[in-house]
């Protein structure tokens, strides 16, 4: 049978997304082409059918599913739906388990792995200071801000124990010479800033940074 | 055999225009009106009166001749309706001339045929009939392309075909 090249519009006459003239000449032409009428009349049924029972016939694709069908189903024919759906029921055991537990292993806010010269894993990026051997005591600690809302803690360790801390609204502080009067020579510090949000929770952790300074006297 | 004096053969001409005639009133005013069997009748005794008149001339085919009268037709049902309703009913979401499947067991088999499609056509047709996206939203969404998206829609519907035919 040739194909009409009315044909096409069938679809979008039955959905009415022709325009006026477009849907009048093509309604003049299924009542002059027997071929074109009945195939309309076909693939209203079929869409009757569809619409009326969509859910029952499609339920397999009703999830819309990112990768090839096709070759998933092999996969799929493995296990049979039962088997499939204890599976399923089992994963997302191990899930909620795993989400609920492995959180609560870990009380600590994210943990950082520093060494002399590898920083890993902060959310706030530090901008000084960074580096060892300063020539004088740093006075000023200043990092990446995280926008309006934040308010930062800068916390200043010595040997793995806080030495001193304090809190702020900008994303940066200036150590006082009071506070400078603590960090002497040639000792080992770090620092690290933890952000939180207004409410008072923990959004972001800075890596713990190291510095020291030489004598310069 | 009715003839008209043109040498028509009426009784053939009726078995032929009657589901055309009804298709297109069913599209226009919705099954849910129950007078749209009224309508159809009413344009085929129309049709058959005019051909026996001899108002058909053959300067256009004989499915324009009825088709114009079917338009006709229905452009005064509506403006009759509109003002009993003061305004026009609003269009349905997909109100199908054939509205409610009325033969359950048919349906259940064409339900059945759908479903045993591979899956690559059964994708296309959930999208493209289903959710009434257009070839190229269906394209887009399969990562395929508006071409390819016609190919399974026709092949699909080719099958489906074989089958309703019986």
């Amino acid at each position: 049978m040739k194909k009409c090249k009315f044909a096409n519009l069938i679809d979008d006459y039955l959905f009415d997304r022709l325009d006026e003239t477009q849907k009048e000449k093509f309604e003049e032409h299924y009542f002059n082409c027997p071929q074109c009428f009945e195939k309309m009349e076909q693939t209203d049924e079929m869409i009757a059918v569809i619409k009326a029972d969509g859910s029952e016939i499609f339920r397999d694709v009703y999830a819309p599913q990112k990768t090839k069908r096709s070759k998933l189903e092999p996969v799929l024919a493995f296990l049979t739906p039962r088997q499939w759906a204890m599976a399923a029921a089992s994963a997302a055991l191990i899930l909620v388990v795993a989400i609920g537990i492995i959180p609560n292993l870990k009380t600590t806010s994210p943990e950082f792995f520093i060494n002399d010269d590898l920083v890993r894993g902060s959310s706030i990026t530090l901008i000084s200071p960074v580096i060892n051997n300063l020539s004088q005591v740093p006075s000023e600690f200043r990092w990446q801000s995280l926008g309006d809302n934040a308010e930062y803690k800068l916390f200043i360790y010595q040997q793995e124990e806080l030495l001193w801390s304090t809190s702020t609204k900008d994303n940066f502080v200036i150590l006082s010479e009071k506070t400078k009067s603590l960090l002497a020579p040639a000792k080992k510090y770090s620092w690290q800033v933890k952000a939180f949000s207004p409410e008072g929770t923990l959004i972001a952790v800075s890596s713990q940074v190291q510095f020291n300074y030489i004598a310069t006297k | 055999m009715k003839k008209s004096d043109k040498g028509l053969d009426l009784d053939a001409i009726v078995a032929k225009y009657r589901p055309v005639v009804s298709f297109r009133v069913k599209k226009s005013i919705g099954t849910k009106t129950p007078d749209w069997e009224d309508v159809v009748n009413e344009i085929m005794i129309n049709v058959v009166e005019k051909l026996k008149k001899g108002e058909f001339r053959g300067d256009s085919s004989i499915g324009t001749f009825i088709y114009t009268i079917t338009s006709r037709r229905i452009i005064d049902f509506i403006r009759k309706k509109s003002k009993v309703l003061k305004h026009a009913p609003e269009p349905n979401p997909y109100l199908s001339p054939q509205e409610h499947v009325e033969n359950r067991e048919r349906a259940r088999w064409i339900a059945d045929s759908i479903e045993k499609l591979k899956p690559k056509y059964k994708e296309v047709l959930y999208l493209y009939y289903y959710q009434e996206l257009s070839r190229e939203e269906v394209a887009k969404k399969l990562n395929i392309s508006p071409r390819r998206v016609s190919e399974r829609v026709n092949y699909a519907q080719k099958l489906l075909r074989r089958v309703m035919k019986e």
